[in-house]
């Protein structure tokens, strides 16, 4: 067995596994894909604590800031209802040391003011700090001073500003940890991710496809079958189990057709040494034409698978004989059978053997012996005609024919017209099928005129079949025969294998097609 | 009931009728193939006055089963103490010929067609 060009290049492929680029292989996009995901997650949660830290230090900013000036109220309205400048100084400075305070200021009820603490340069503010805190700076209250009833009498105020970028610079260091923290869990959360998929699915599946990839597509029953451990029952485990079995299959259907392949390469030889078999042995033309008193036409074809058709036409001393059988069975056997029969006619020829059931039992002896050694229970259908030409015949005949041996019916047709169907059962046995034939060999005796027919076939002839599996027939061979006659034994062998071919159209040959036509000069 | 089947056929002697049948299609490759069928019909002859073996359903029978048959019909000739009766069918194109051949091998045997 040979490999075809494409099955030595596809097994070279196959020895080199796929290469996937890095950047395509499963595990660096899955990792890209989880990473991407969990920085966006990540950062979503950061934004979202982010908000409501935002909102809950606006609210404690609020508070404390109102929580204080409520706290220093009291004493600060106590301050400017006596204009005591130190009580307001402390007031104010206490306020003033809280960090995110920018100025103090208390004024008594006509507007003079009585302290104030501002920081020396207040920053620039920044937009963003602004935005955020801008709205929650400003504070102003009113003092009142509780003396006696009626009521309470407003003494002066105090307003307080915060810095926002001071707020906001808390926040935004607030803000910066948040997110370095969202960051490090993102990645955090990929990589055990991808660490967790790596080892429970994409390793299997890398060694699944490195397996896939090293099949040799000649033979797929061997492909390296990877051992999956932990996945023998999951989709995993099924999906090895599948591909075995596939791959099994694929196998067996490659054998099976390499089988029939052999099978066919072996027939295919057989069925030429067959077809070469049946020619190899057939008379010359040259043979022929030296025959005294016939004028002989002979074709034989094999059919697509060659059976054991066979005919002789032997010159000798006393006239000529001639044989026409055919073997059961189709190929080489039947060839090999019908290559004895020959040389058997032959020899009981050249052994001046006269008596023709001598003849037929010497021939049956012979092929029944070698056919028990085949053990093939091959047998043939065998006639053999004996031939000479007449010379003075008071009867005016210009030959005589002895017919013995069961073969098809032999057809005479002659100069008149009239036809005679000479049934050959009677005349002989099938030769090789029994051990002793004598006792049921006859012969028949007829003599011939000029221009009589003699036409012998093998059933390849009469049972040729047409499309509706309609037989030839002999009737219809017999017709052919009767409007030929006049012409000579090609031409009658011409037109009857130009009537069976055109009878069997596109069919295909299954028997071989044997005829010969002897016509008395 | 001694029965035997394989790839598109069947062999069965009934003992108590005294009758083989052979039915389907035989194709079995060379004689040695045939030895059981050919055992099963001389297993049916021991001892018995009369036979009858039923090919009428026998579709197509190889060479080698005629040869297996003819080996047969010429034991039962040889025997002279069993009645033999083939049966066949006329519709049945190998059979024409064939049995007439058995009949000529053993002139004492009944021929009979469906």
């Amino acid at each position: 067995m040979s490999d075809t060009p494409d099955n030595a290049s596809a097994s070279a492929s196959a020895s080199a596994p796929a290469r996937v680029a890095i950047t395509r292989s499963l595990t660096f996009r899955q990792a890209a894909t989880t990473l991407i995901v969990a920085l966006v997650l990540g950062l979503l949660a950061s934004a979202v604590e982010l908000y409501a830290d935002w909102q809950s230090m606006r609210a404690e900013i609020r508070t404390q800031t109102d929580s204080a000036l409520n706290l220093v109220s009291g004493s600060a309205a106590e301050a400017a209802f006596q204009f005591n400048d130190e009580l307001a100084t402390q007031v104010a400075d206490g306020l003033f040391a809280r960090r995110e305070v920018r100025l103090v200021e208390l004024r008594d009820n006509f507007g003079r003011l009585l302290v104030r603490r501002a920081a020396e340069a207040p920053p620039a503010s920044d937009g963003l700090a602004m935005r955020l805190f801008g709205d929650i700076t400003d504070y102003l209250i009113d003092l009142e001073h509780r003396g006696a009833p009626p009521g309470n009498e407003l003494v002066g105020s105090i307003e307080v500003k915060l810095a926002a970028d001071a707020i906001a610079a808390s926040f935004m260091e607030r803000a910066r940890m948040l997110v370095v923290i969202g960051l490090i869990k993102a990645v955090a959360i990929a990589a055990l991710v991808v660490l967790i998929f790596y080892f429970m699915i994409t390793r299997p599946l890398l060694a699944l496809h490195g397996a896939i990839s090293r099949i040799d597509p000649a033979h797929p029953g061997n492909w390296p079958r990877p051992q999956l451990r932990g996945h023998r029952d999951d989709e995993l485990g099924h999906i090895v189990g599948s591909l075995d079995r596939l791959m099994g299959a694929f196998q067996r259907g490659l054998e099976q057709r390499d089988r029939a392949r052999d099978e066919n390469t072996r027939l295919g030889a057989e069925l030429d040494v067959s077809r070469r078999i049946q020619q190899i042995l057939l008379p010359s033309r040259e043979e022929l034409d030296a025959i005294e008193g016939l004028d002989i036409a002979t074709y034989m074809e094999p059919a697509s698978e060659v059976g054991g058709d066979y005919y002789d036409i032997l010159r000798h001393s006393g006239g000529v004989r001639i044989g026409i059988g055919d073997v059961t069975g189709h190929g080489l056997e039947s060839g090999v059978v019908m290559l004895m029969t020959q040389s058997a006619v032959r020899t009981t020829l050249t052994s001046r053997e006269e008596d023709i059931v001598r003849v037929m039992e010497v021939l049956n002896s012979t092929i029944y012996n070698n056919v028990q050694r085949m053990g093939c229970g091959k047998n043939l259908t065998l006639a053999l005609l004996d031939y000479h030409a007449l010379h003075d015949d008071p009867g005016g005949a210009r030959g005589r024919l002895r017919i013995s041996g069961q073969h098809e019916s032999v057809i005479i047709v002659r100069a008149s017209g009239s036809i005679e169907i000479i049934d050959t059962d009677n005349l002989g046995f099938p030769i090789g099928l029994v051990e002793e034939v004598g006792e049921f060999v006859n012969q028949i005796v007829l003599d011939l005129h000029a221009d009589d027919l003699v036409v012998l076939y093998t059933d390849g002839i009469t049972e040729a079949a047409d499309e509706n599996h309609k037989l030839y027939s002999l009737e219809r061979l017999t017709a052919r025969v009767a409007e030929h006659r006049h012409e000579s034994a090609e031409a009658v062998k011409d037109a009857i294998i130009l009537d069976v071919k055109a009878h069997i159209a596109t069919q295909t040959l299954y028997d071989d097609l044997t005829l010969v036509i002897l016509k008395q000069r | 009931m001694n029965a035997l089947a394989g790839d598109g056929y069947q062999a069965e002697f009934d003992s108590a009728a005294g009758c083989v049948r052979l039915c389907g299609s035989l194709r079995l490759g060379g004689l040695t193939e045939y030895a059981p069928i050919s055992q099963l019909l001389e297993d049916a002859l021991d001892g018995r006055s009369a036979l009858t073996v039923d090919l009428s359903t026998l579709e197509f029978l190889n060479s080698s089963g005629i040869a297996t048959l003819s080996k047969f019909v010429i034991s039962a000739r040889n025997r002279k103490d069993c009645a033999l009766t083939i049966r066949g069918s006329s519709t049945i194109p190998w059979q024409g010929k064939s049995l007439n051949n058995l009949k000529r091998l053993m002139p004492s045997l009944e021929l009979v067609f469906d």
